[in-house]
């Protein structure tokens, strides 16, 4: 499209910290849709820090017989070997979260760094690095994903180095563009002129302009993490020994919850918690993007 | 000219990543690659028959010459051998590629044409009611695992409905040929296919959307109004036709996903595509079908790449005169 993504932020980042620190609450509460997402978040997070203290049993023991519809000893009931499934889903938010956050995190870490010295350096580093992100945005993303995993045998800090590695070009993407565009800056050739180094140039200039777009792209990646961990774990590719979200939706697909009958308290409620995370992170992380890097919205 | 020597040397390179990485991975795992190469049995051999084994896999050869040789394999589609299905890994791959091909063909299609129809639409009418019920439609469905979206359609129409078959690609003990072959595939690809279908819809729309709005904002589509043209020749004529251009680049980068959607999805009704191949081989550890399944899907998107390239200049003139 014929816009370039030359976004002056100079603006917002002259402002000191403190203007820097109120849009970004801000944005949390923005809209009716950013707050749902900010909320869900809030109790998602609990969730993880709390569930386990909170489960009424223990996922990995057996209390009850398989199979047994929701009742007030089981709210969601029981899997095929009698474990309760309310217990499993306190469980697993952490280990899904966990890793959806240190796979984004990884990612956009390795992303930012990758776009931002081919923004300024230009030249053959800007193209080696660049050839390289189209590789892998060119690979099918999830196969790639599974063989990885694979080879490297089922567990949750595996999950979230594959995953890493699999995200982080889309990010170095975004961030090189808007790299280049501060990059192409008179306030930043002035530096320049006036004798201020790369490295000056990066920490001054060019890190506080970009900080804002790496922490939007953070959030965006976390959900897409979060989806990827559940195929992932739902096409067999989980920590056995850990439970995730993904991982109930594995053994219910594998175990028959659609023969048995049991889908309704087995294979909605995780879905949905898939999906409500997910969404809290995406309006989240949209909200941000809008406040934060107005001519970006809409990309 | 120019234009297309860069995307072929970029889509070259891309297979040549994916290659190096197949040929890597078992080799650089720890313990013998023998594990992965030829199954997880090599342990129970004698040291002589693990000799004999390495030998004939050509890892007793240096590294350099082992890459050049495979590289050669990889090209001729020798693959290596599937231990768990007792066949080349080409030829399981060949027989589940036409189903995997139909899945995705058909649900790229839908949702292209959904996508275009719905975006434009939405744009059109920016802020109305149709806009801001697919907007926030599309951030829904975004959210949803596309497996579990199978799951709640398995389990609609497999327990509660019975409307439609929820498992394979057509009923094993049905004839194979004619109408009612046709008919019976045909009954069998709808619920997959929606499923993919709604989970690819978005990327389309959206962009469809955003590029609607930016025609519709430019100077000659005010001109057209200006001058009197009727609505629908201004909207069809000018804005759709424009929009079309950033949006037919965005169907072929959305195939990467649609491939990964097809192997949870094929995965989820039983399909008998590559993705359920690639689901079987994780599950019995099947590495070579893993990574050929994995080449194979690559240079599918590849060549569906090399196909949009081939389809863009007909749509816009300015790459055809090499600008």
């Amino acid at each position: 499209m014929g816009t370039p993504l030359t976004v002056p932020l100079a603006g917002a980042d002259r402002a000191g910290p403190g203007a820097r620190q109120r849009p970004w609450l801000a944005a949390l509460f923005r809209t009716r849709a950013a707050a749902f997402g900010t909320v869900v978040l809030a109790v998602v997070l609990a969730t993880a820090l709390f569930g386990r203290a909170l489960a009424p049993y223990d996922p990995r023991e057996v209390v009850a017989r398989p199979y047994q519809p929701p009742s007030t000893q089981h709210w969601l009931g029981t899997n095929d070997i009698g474990q309760d499934i309310f217990s499993e889903l306190l469980w697993g938010t952490r280990a899904s979260l966990t890793v959806g956050l240190v796979a984004a995190l990884a990612a956009v870490v390795v992303g930012t760094a990758v776009g931002v010295v081919a923004g300024l350096a230009g030249g053959w580093i800007d193209a080696v690095l660049m050839r390289a992100t189209d590789v892998v945005l060119t690979l099918p993303f999830l196969p790639l994903a599974i063989v990885l995993a694979a080879f490297l045998g089922p567990s949750l800090g595996n999950t979230a180095l594959v995953l890493a590695l699999v995200i982080w070009a889309r990010p170095a993407r975004v961030v090189r563009s808007h790299a280049l565009g501060i990059a192409g800056h008179a306030y930043v050739e002035a530096a320049h002129a006036l004798g201020g180094g790369f490295g000056h140039v990066l920490r001054r200039h060019v890190v506080p302009a970009v900080l804002p777009l790496a922490l939007s792209q953070f959030i965006l990646a976390v959900s897409s993490a979060i989806l990827a961990e559940a195929s992932l774990a739902f096409l067999g590719l989980g920590d056995p020994i850990q439970k995730s979200w993904g991982s109930v939706l594995f053994y219910a697909q594998s175990r028959g919850a659609f023969l048995s009958g049991a889908w309704p308290w087995w294979v909605v409620p995780p879905g949905l918690l898939i999906a409500l995370t997910v969404l809290g992170f995406a309006l989240v992380g949209r909200s941000l993007e809008a406040v934060l890097l107005p001519r970006l919205r809409g990309r | 000219m120019a234009w297309y020597l860069g995307r072929v040397g970029q889509y070259g390179l891309v297979l040549l990543v994916a290659m190096t990485f197949n040929f890597a991975l078992p080799r650089a795992m720890p313990g013998s690659p023998l594990r992965y190469l030829a199954g997880e049995d090599v342990g129970l051999l004698t040291p002589a028959q693990v000799a004999d084994l390495r030998a004939s896999y050509g890892l007793d050869r240096p590294l350099a010459s082992q890459y050049v040789a495979y590289l050669g394999d990889a090209v001729r589609g020798a693959w290596g051998f599937s231990y768990q299905l007792g066949k080349p890994v080409a030829a399981a791959i060949r027989e589940r590629l036409p189903w995997t091909l139909l899945l995705v063909g058909s649900s790229l299609l839908v949702a292209t044409a959904l996508g275009i129809v719905g975006g434009a639409i939405a744009a059109w009418r920016r802020g109305g009611r149709f806009d801001t019920a697919a907007l926030s439609g599309a951030i829904l469905v975004d959210a949803l695992p596309t497996f579990w979206l199978g799951m709640l359609f398995v389990a609609a129409f497999a327990v509660s409905w019975r409307l439609l078959p929820v498992f394979g690609a057509y009923t094993p003990w049905g004839d194979r040929s004619g109408w009612p072959f046709a008919l019976d595939v045909a009954r069998h690809l709808v619920l997959p296919a929606t499923t993919l279908t709604l989970a690819s819809l978005s990327g389309t729309f959206l962009v469809m959307r955003y590029a609607m709005l930016d025609v519709l904002g430019q100077d000659y589509v005010r001109t057209a109004r200006a001058k009197g043209l009727p609505e629908r020749r201004v909207v069809l004529g000018h804005a759709v036709r424009n929009a079309l251009l950033p949006v037919s680049t965005v169907v072929f980068l959305n195939l990467g996903f649609l491939v990964g959607g097809a192997t949870v999805v094929e995965t989820v009704f039983a399909y008998p595509g590559v993705g359920t191949l690639l689901y079987q081989a994780v599950l019995a550890r099947d590495y070579p079908v893993l990574q050929g399944a994995f080449f194979m899907l690559t240079v599918s998107v590849l060549l569906a790449n090399v196909l949009a390239d081939a389809v863009y200049p007909l749509l816009d003139p300015r790459v055809r005169r090499g600008g």
